[in-house]
């Protein structure tokens, strides 16, 4: 099992960075899946993770430009590292003005991950800073656990508001609950509520389009038949909200949610490069 | 009696500086300027930092008569405590906007100390701060007998500890003629599955001073440090190293006209370890809980010593350990004690320190005693995981006539100088 990689390109570093730290807000430890082509960086919905799964794809091309990997064995090409992404954030946080970041997987005391920064210096030879960053490797009986979450059949998939507006709105409703219902329709509208013994807020956002993949994917007769108006709805943890929204670095380019009645949201934010799926479970 | 105005950010930065090492600190102001030092209660670091009395605008200190006049008098310096002062310059840059003046007065009649702030607006905030009269506090640390001298801008110095992460406690400092780095401290028994490990490698190019006599690796302490760098940042002074090999302490110093500081840190010096024990890689709950292990043996030294709460015990461990922490007599007579100092006094004097040789001046100054050279204490020290060499800061008082009879009123508890001689089994 070998691994190499390197970014040289300042833009993409930075970007990389950006990822690994929206990543590191959103969960505690995780598990980086490499292939050829691709990272991903994989939360599974585990108890101990309250019923949030993530799922983060990266394409490898459009950071690195050096990446070589060689799996376990030929015809499984993966490998899997269990990791606290906090650590590889906190290596990358001052590499700010890196001449080149290597990653490389070792195993001097045990796995790691150890990230090379080399930084311009005073004198002829570069500053060079590495961080070893303890990895877990997963054995491929474990690889199951880690597949792409399958979409749900949702009842309402919806484009999100601002999320800046969104985040402040989510910010200020978890100071007064620990529960918000997202609830939305297919005419563009969506309402967050929360309700306690003393007050109940509900912000209402609208006009905000609903994504046509609907009749795309398979659940055209629940879609059709639905009337328009009629909100799906799910309660869920509003912390769990908080922690993705206050994640987010920089903009997506789209950001929708789907929603199952009762059941589960979720979300799908997607950047250039990088795309984004978080699971939350609807509270009992 | 003193009468003071100054640069707020430096001297802010300098107090803060200090925080890190104590909650009290002595305020001694001579003729000469204005010193402020520093002691953590597991005496393993010192951090001294002086204001000459160019740096204050206006600076006036008057000798306060006393009985005894043998030498040129001390007015009493005078201990305070930290926490009381630091929200005087909390924020130093907002300081800097809005205030124009700062003056400190003291009057030792009435144990207080004043600091005042004159504002912009005709805002003047008083701080009345009462102090302790004390015995007074030096560490002596022959810098010039180092055979690994670095100097280096407080800019690189911190722009290197900044990869470390704010909770890292331990840095080893590893130096070659060739080649420096630092990376963080790791022992044997370090979980290398569960802990990020840092190395940064730097160029000696890059020093401004660079001189390694010996190959060595210490580790300090660099929660202490980081106060200093701070500081530093803020005069732009450059920061000297001095150090030696493991277990002997490493010194970084700043100094130009108007200031100087210098902050002494203990060093690990790692032996055989004592399997039985589980201790957590941490200074003070070390030396706490290996002091626990030997409280019935430690020498106890006389004086107002402070009281040793641990700085920040994070293991349940050390925890339950800190609080038996008794101040026990030592089985021998003072007078073997006094004498004992005696020979380590002379050592000290031998050492070379051209500034303490004058017999007058060392009798009414403190003396500080790295372990090493006194053999006799190895007889208490076999519990420990790793041996310290720490300083040892003996006060005098300043009524002492006889340089050779008397006792040493010291400050320190010997506890800190674990010796682990493996053979010497009591």
């Amino acid at each position: 099992m070998r691994f190499r990689a390197k970014i040289v390109d300042l833009a993409c570093l930075n970007h990389f960075s950006r990822v690994i730290n929206t990543i590191a807000k959103l969960a505690k430890t995780c598990t980086l899946c490499l292939t050829d082509s691709k990272l991903y960086f994989i939360l599974s919905d585990k108890v101990a993770n309250g019923g949030v799964s993530m799922w983060c794809e990266l394409c490898q091309g459009n950071f690195f430009d050096e990446f070589q990997m060689e799996g376990v064995a030929a015809e499984h090409n993966e490998i899997y590292l269990e990791l606290v992404p906090e650590n590889l954030s906190r290596a990358l946080k001052t590499a700010q003005s890196a001449k080149a970041v290597k990653i490389k997987l070792t195993n001097k005391h045990c796995p790691c991950l150890r990230v090379a920064v080399e930084l311009p210096s005073l004198s002829s030879s570069s500053r060079i800073v590495t961080h070893d960053i303890p990895v877990g490797v997963v054995p491929r009986r474990l690889w199951n656990d880690f597949r792409e979450p399958s979409v749900p059949d949702f009842d309402v998939s919806i484009y999100l508001p601002v999320l800046k507006t969104m985040k402040s709105v989510v910010e200020r409703m978890k100071n007064l609950s620990n529960s918000i219902v997202i609830e939305a329709n297919l005419s563009g509208e969506m309402n967050l509520k929360i309700e306690t013994d003393l007050v109940s807020v509900t912000t209402h956002f609208k006009d905000l389009g609903n994504p046509a993949w609907a009749s795309e994917h398979g659940c055209q007769s629940s879609a059709q038949g639905r009337d328009l108006e009629s909100m799906a709805e799910a309660r869920i943890d509003i912390k769990k909200l908080q922690q993705l929204l206050a994640g987010q670095q920089v903009n997506p380019t789209k950001a929708l949610c789907n929603i199952l009645s009762k059941r589960i949201v979720h979300f799908i934010l997607l950047h250039e490069d990088v795309s984004l799926q978080y699971f939350i479970p609807a509270l009992a | 009696i003193l009468h003071c105005f100054l640069f707020l950010l430096v001297f802010g930065r300098a107090i803060h500086a200090i925080a890190r090492i104590s909650d009290e600190f002595w305020f001694d102001p001579v003729e000469k300027g204005l010193a402020l030092r520093s002691v953590n209660s597991s005496r393993s670091a010192y951090a001294y930092v002086f204001f000459s009395s160019m740096f204050f605008q206006h600076y006036c200190w008057t000798a306060v008569s006393q009985p005894c006049q043998k030498e040129k008098q001390l007015s009493l310096p005078c201990k305070l405590i930290i926490k009381s002062v630091l929200p005087v310059f909390r924020s130093v840059n907002v300081l800097e906007r809005n205030v124009e003046k700062c003056s400190i007065y003291t009057n030792i009649n009435d144990h207080h100390i004043t600091f005042q702030l004159l504002c912009k607006h005709g805002v003047v905030k008083t701080y009345n701060l009462t102090f302790q009269e004390c015995d007074p506090l030096q560490a002596v640390f022959a810098k010039h007998m180092c055979p690994n001298i670095l100097k280096v801008h407080s800019r690189l110095l911190a722009d290197t500890m900044i990869h470390f992460p704010t909770s890292q406690e331990e840095v080893t400092l590893s130096v070659t003629p060739l080649k420096v780095c630092f990376k963080s401290y790791t022992e044997e028994d370090t979980d290398f599955s569960k802990t990020m490990l840092t190395e940064i490698q730097l160029n000696p190019e890059e020093f401004d001073y660079f001189q390694v006599g010996v190959d060595s690796e210490v580790t300090f302490c660099l929660k202490e440090l980081r106060g200093l760098l701070a500081f530093s940042e803020a005069t732009s002074v450059p920061v000297s190293i001095h150090f030696d090999v493991s277990g002997k302490p490493v010194a970084f110093s700043i100094e130009d006209t108007v200031l100087e500081a210098s902050f002494i840190l203990a060093t690990l010096c790692g032996i055989e370890k004592e399997t039985a024990s589980q201790q957590p890689p941490c200074f003070s709950q070390r030396q706490e809980s290996n002091a626990a292990a030997v409280a019935s043996k430690k020498p106890q030294w006389n004086g107002n010593a402070p009281n040793t709460e641990p700085a920040k015990p994070a293991s349940p461990l050390a925890k339950q350990e800190v609080k038996n922490i008794p101040r026990v007599r030592e089985r021998e007579v003072p007078g073997t004690e006094g004498a004992a100092l005696t020979e380590a006094e002379d050592y000290a004097m031998l050492e070379g320190e051209a500034a303490e040789s004058h017999s007058q001046k060392v009798r009414r100054l403190p003396v500080v005693l790295t372990v090493e050279n006194l053999g006799w204490f190895s007889y208490f020290y076999k519990y420990c995981i790793f041996q310290f060499h720490s300083l040892f800061f003996g006060a005098v008082s300043c009524t002492e006539k006889d340089a050779i009879s008397h006792t040493f009123h010291s400050l320190a508890t010997a506890s800190d100088t674990e010796e682990d001689f493996g053979s010497s089994q009591v």
